[in-house]
């Protein structure tokens, strides 16, 4: 165990543990602090694994963007000082059965299925030209390009974009 | 890197696909079910990216799949916080239990 | 010649010599680390001391004069008072979470950091997504504001949170842009590259009008993400009495106000680094005896020459320009900031695929 593995395992235990704590925090705007660092500790994850543009877009659009939105909408609808009710005993026992059934599932058809021809490789891809590669690929209109996903995305994204100020806005008093 | 198996990434990957799925089930208000979609989607993320770098390292198929699901989880969370406003403003609630007609 | 690069490398070479690869790794980290804390503690001493020497000009006043020669301590005093001081937590706050926000703040401080570049050869980590993690990471400090805003329980404090969030998150995009239209220039996002691009003249000079432009608009911009005046919404005194740190004393108010300075400092560095060439100094063209003669003066002293310059222009807008509505700072943003941003990335990449620039 090298100090590698000793940065993934601390990663991966920090991942969960506030990614638990975010979705059994009573305390809602303590939920979403807890969901930023969940989301820093993968875009850690991604650092570890050498992808740094990965990272960095993870955190650009995750911590940057979303989660300052939901704080934003936590602002705009909640009030400081007052938690959250606590779920049904029910409701509780049987997701966290569901959960649990789901999880130990996949785990055993993972461990059964688990051998991988995992490649021996160490960066391939020199991580220097990795974000040229990306960009040149993401535009390139050869067999393997994805300038059309991308530009589909790029759609979708301008119709979110107005269907989001059409859903929000104020419709003036008379209007109806 | 190569001292852990891949399994043990696929592992932490499920484990937050199902905390997400936990929260999913509880929780009743938009917000705090919205960020439990957040961490489905994460953990979707990080099986691309690790598949990505342990079995097609010379590839970057992964990379633009989760490129995509970052862009479109940023437009789904800004029309959910969206319905959510709109929805504060007709209920002043946001359980979504409280939004049991079919009209206002 | 003694330089810093000459002195780190030496370290290096020892530490490594030394001990095993992770301990002399662990032990780079902590120095890395304890140098950064000097730095942001000098920083803080200067910085407060320019600010009130540099309003007390603006004002034909002497500004403070009495502790240490010219007041040269005042700011040492000031942050012992502070220190003695009692760090209250009202009563209704979020405990841990107002506890945790100025920390939040002073480590995201410390973060975009990391690829600055001081002088020739002296980085923390020359990562190869230089820009992008610096603007990555920069988003992060809106967090620590919004928290404290939220966690202090107090109207105004929520509302200084909510102004500085939607200040910060709407200029971060002219920020980016201006950011953007520098890399098309360079190709690439590594500090290092941008610096050795512009071995031959700065990129405000080599990129003609558009880099001007895009040099102007990222001064705005840093100015309103820093939550300085005219752009000081967030902690108006007249309105707001405090903003986002109206319930915190003590120390804690004092790693605000640090972190407000530092960022000064951060955001005037990465605008020194990219349009004033960071650390290489003034050369133009192939006059080679020019370039020769400015070679003998240190990098480093390029490097703080140019980042204090820009900070004081910062420092002069505050006496100089009246504080903007939150609507009128809004609509500066996205009705003529960010068309304005966009259509000169447009004219930045015409001018590099065309090759128009020096």
């Amino acid at each position: 165990m090298n100090a590698s593995a000793v940065v993934f395992y601390i990663l991966s235990a920090f991942i969960l543990a506030t990614g638990l704590l975010a979705v059994t925090s009573r305390k809602i705007f303590r939920t979403a602090i807890w969901l930023l660092f969940s989301l820093t500790g993968v875009a850690g994850l991604y650092f570890w694994l050498g992808m740094q543009f990965i990272a960095a877009v993870q955190v650009v659009v995750y911590v940057g963007g979303i989660v300052v939105l939901i704080i934003f909408s936590i602002f705009l609808t909640q009030q400081s000082g007052k938690d959250l009710p606590s779920p049904l005993r029910r409701r509780t026992v049987f997701s966290a059965l569901a959960a649990c059934i789901g999880f130990a599932l996949t785990c055993l058809l993972l461990s059964r299925y688990s051998s991988f021809r995992v490649k021996e490789s160490d960066y391939d891809f020199a991580p220097d030209m990795s974000i040229s590669a990306i960009g040149n690929q993401l535009l390139s209109t050869s067999e393997h390009g994805y300038v059309l996903p991308f530009e589909v995305i790029s759609i979708l994204l301008l119709a979110a974009m107005i269907g989001c100020i059409v859903i929000a806005m104020k419709s003036k008093p008379g209007d109806k | 890197m190569n001292q852990i198996p891949l399994s043990h990434i696929l592992f932490v990957s499920t484990a937050l696909f199902f905390i997400g799925m936990y929260g999913l089930f509880t929780r009743r208000n938009m917000i705090t079910m919205l960020m439990a979609v957040e961490l489905i989607l994460n953990s979707v993320n990080i099986n691309f990216i690790a598949f990505n770098k342990y079995l097609y390292p010379e590839k970057l198929e992964g990379v633009f799949f989760s490129l995509f699901i970052i862009a479109i989880a940023a437009a789904e969370a800004a029309v959910a916080i969206a319905i959510i406003i709109n929805l504060y403003r007709n209920l002043h609630s946001i359980d979504v239990e409280a939004a049991d007609e079919m009209k206002f | 010649m003694l330089s810093i690069e000459n002195i780190t490398h030496s370290i290096d070479v020892w530490l490594y010599g030394t001990f095993n690869p992770t301990a002399a790794l662990l032990l780079e980290s902590l120095i890395v680390g304890l140098c950064a804390i000097t730095l942001f503690a000098v920083l803080g001493l200067v910085l407060v001391l320019m600010e009130r020497k540099v309003s007390a000009y603006m004002q034909i006043r002497l500004g403070p004069n009495r502790v240490g020669p010219g007041g040269a301590l005042q700011t040492v005093a000031d942050t012992l008072k502070l220190a003695m001081k009692e760090g209250l937590t009202p009563d209704g706050a979020d405990k841990f979470l107002f506890n945790l926000a100025p920390f939040m703040v002073i480590v995201v401080a410390m973060l975009i950091l990391v690829p600055v570049a001081f002088a020739k050869g002296t980085q923390i980590w020359d990562i190869n997504i230089g820009v992008l993690y610096i603007s990555a990471v920069s988003s992060l400090s809106v967090i620590g504001i919004l928290m404290a805003g939220w966690a202090s329980n107090n109207k105004y404090s929520l509302l200084g949170a909510m102004r500085s969030g939607a200040q910060i998150v709407s200029y971060e995009l002219s920020a980016g842009l201006s950011i953007i239209s520098i890399v098309t220039l360079t190709g690439s996002l590594r500090i290092s590259d941008i610096i050795d691009s512009q071995q031959d003249g700065w990129w405000l000079f080599k990129g003609h009008i558009p880099a001007m432009i895009s040099f102007v608009i990222f001064i705005i911009a840093v100015t309103a993400e820093t939550n300085r005046a005219p752009f000081d919404l967030a902690e108006a005194e007249s309105e707001l009495t405090a903003g986002f740190h109206t319930e915190y004393s003590g120390m804690k108010f004092a790693l605000f106000f640090l972190a407000e300075y530092v960022n000064i400092f951060i955001v005037c560095a990465i605008a020194a680094t990219l349009f004033l060439g960071g650390w290489m100094p003034l050369h133009i063209g192939h006059w080679t005896a020019f370039n020769h003669a400015m070679d003998y003066i240190p990098s480093s002293l390029w490097f703080i020459g140019k980042t204090f310059f820009l900070i004081f222009v910062i420092m002069w807008f505050r006496w100089t320009f009246p504080r903007l509505r939150i609507d009128q700072l809004l609509s500066l943003e996205w009705k003529y900031l960010l068309p304005l941003s966009l259509f000169n990335l447009l004219l930045m990449t015409l001018i590099s695929i065309k090759g128009w620039h020096f």
